[in-house]
């Protein structure tokens, strides 16, 4: 574990470089370059709100679905999108591994990274949403830097092993979208776990992501902070993801070359 | 070998690969041959038992057929692989220029790939941009240094790497055989940076198939043949055993084809 801090310092300028120049491509050649960044959730939500608060409409508290939703929804892309980069960067930087002695770990870290810039942008949004419809801005909104932590050291965990898993079986892209999906559904992204009945609610605190979710739309739809046992649970999976998925990393970043 | 001015020590390097006959690259494929149970591989000596070592401001040539396991050994030398067996153990940095674009991405501007390429090389952005200018002066690229680099010749590839990878001042410098795409112009200046480099005291790893700028430049030449070092002498004589060697070798192949077309011609 200390080498993983001691290579992401070592290595921070790369990671670094290496995040900007992923952000420079996805947006390259597009007029709008940047601006995808902080429009892309301004017509998700558009889209989302438009079915959930009027095709199908999902009850509430407080109204104000949108709000309701993008606190979850931006951190929950955030968490998806960090995956699915990381799971083709290390056979996607196949070439550089074959050429170049360099520490592998700087791929999935910056495919995080990149992505972490991305959500961070998403939040202007958010808070011009928040303003433009009236939802009140909660003071909360300083806390989130707390679950955005905890979301980040389990990601980064996650994105370790599944970067390694589809060097081996390039299957593993694949069935990680499907992963993804159920994921998005069984979590409380686009309901809220008080609509489900009280003796379900131990099947869904299994999943981790609940946990982090919850930081999110606490301080910002409600204006409430989580209570200490769901901040560290949070904490707990998020170290456990992370140790577990770089000690898998560790153990085979030196056969990668043979692989990609 | 307690000697002091050696700076890159292989011993007893080996480097096997596992060759798996139609690699299972899906789930699927590996439940199927898992049931099967017919996983089959072979392994595959690239690089056997190579032991040598180089002193502080040596150029040292290798040589060999294609296949011979010149690129593995550079590869493990620079660290890209680690050896099945054995150890290299360097002194100082090195900058390997293994192929053409290692460790450059097309979609960026060639300014923007010397920073990305020394960040990979393990240099601070702070010492990339002090030596970026002079970067761009040796590259001689023109404009193209802020057009992405896609769009380069392959000619302008090679001044950029080559000029960053030297520029960086490594200790050691592998190149396997890039120098081979640049003018005649620029490879004079290659070779003269790299005269420079020698009698500043730094050791030059150099594969090449071109015999003459082995006998020219290298003080020692390697002949690799089937992963084994065998001659390890000055270039001269190297050069003449793989010569020697080839020769026999083609004319083994003109008679047999000469034999062949008898054959058929016979009445």
């Amino acid at each position: 574990m200390l080498e993983l801090v001691r290579d992401t310092y070592r290595y921070r300028e790369l990671i670094w470089a290496l995040a900007l120049k992923e952000l420079k491509i996805r947006y390259k050649r597009s007029v709008l370059g940047f601006l995808w960044a902080l429009l892309n959730p301004m017509l998700l939500m558009v889209v989302l709100t438009l079915v959930f608060s009027t095709v199908m409409p999902i009850k509430i508290p407080q109204g104000h679905y949108a709000i309701f939703l993008l606190s979850v929804l931006l951190p929950y892309t955030f968490f998806s999108q960090s995956l699915t980069y990381a799971a083709e960067s290390i056979v996607g930087n196949g070439n550089l591994i074959k050429k170049v002695a360099v520490p592998k770990l700087v791929f999935p870290m910056a495919a995080l990274v990149s992505n972490l810039i991305n959500f961070l942008l998403s939040l202007i949004p958010l808070a011009l949403i928040t303003v433009a419809i009236g939802h009140p801005f909660h003071w909360t909104w300083v806390y989130l830097p707390v679950p955005l932590l905890a979301l980040t050291v389990f990601t980064l965990g996650a994105t370790f092993f599944f970067a390694v898993a589809n060097v081996y079986y390039r299957d593993v892209a694949h069935i990680l979208q499907i992963l993804l999906q159920i994921l998005f559904y069984v979590s409380p992204i686009i309901y809220s776990l008080d609509q489900i009945p009280m003796k379900y609610h131990w099947i869904f605190k299994l999943n981790p992501l609940i946990y982090f979710l919850n930081g999110f739309r606490l301080s910002v739809y409600y204006g409430l902070l989580p209570a200490a046992p769901s901040i560290l649970a949070s904490f707990v999976c998020a170290l456990l993801a992370l140790i577990v998925g770089f000690w898998i990393f560790r153990r085979h970043q030196q056969e990668f070359v043979f692989y990609v | 070998m307690k000697d002091s001015s050696i700076v890159v020590s292989v011993e007893n390097v080996t480097q096997r690969f596992r060759v798996i006959h139609e690699r299972p690259d899906s789930v699927r494929e590996l439940f199927a041959r898992f049931f099967r149970n017919q996983i089959s591989y072979s392994d595959f000596e690239a690089v056997s038992n190579v032991s040598f070592s180089v002193r502080a401001g040596e150029m040292i040539g290798i040589i060999g057929r294609n296949g011979s396991g010149k690129s593995t050994l550079l590869k493990a030398i620079a660290g890209i692989y680690k050896p099945t067996a054995g150890r290299v153990k360097l002194r100082g940095t090195i900058a390997p220029l293994i192929e053409l674009g290692a460790g450059m991405h097309s979609e960026l501007t060639g300014r923007e790939n010397i920073l990305l390429n020394g960040l990979l090389m393990g240099y601070s952005k702070q010492q990339m941009l002090r030596r970026e200018q002079k970067i761009i002066e040796f590259a001689d690229i023109g404009d193209f240094i802020d057009v992405p680099i896609k769009q380069y010749s392959s000619g302008m590839y090679m001044r950029l790497a080559f000029s960053v990878a030297t520029e960086v001042d490594p200790d050691i410098l592998v190149i396997d055989e890039i120098l081979a795409v640049g003018d005649t112009a620029f490879q004079q200046k290659c070779f003269e940076r790299l005269r420079q480099f020698r009698y500043s005291g730094k050791t030059i790893l150099f594969v090449s198939h071109t015999m003459s700028q082995v006998a020219e430049h290298c003080d020692r030449a390697l002949l690799l043949e089937n992963g084994r070092l065998i001659l390890d002498d000055l270039p001269e004589p190297v050069i003449d055993v793989y010569r020697s060697k080839s020769a026999a070798e083609l004319s083994a192949a003109t008679e047999k084809r000469a034999d062949m077309v008898s054959v058929d011609s016979e009445p």
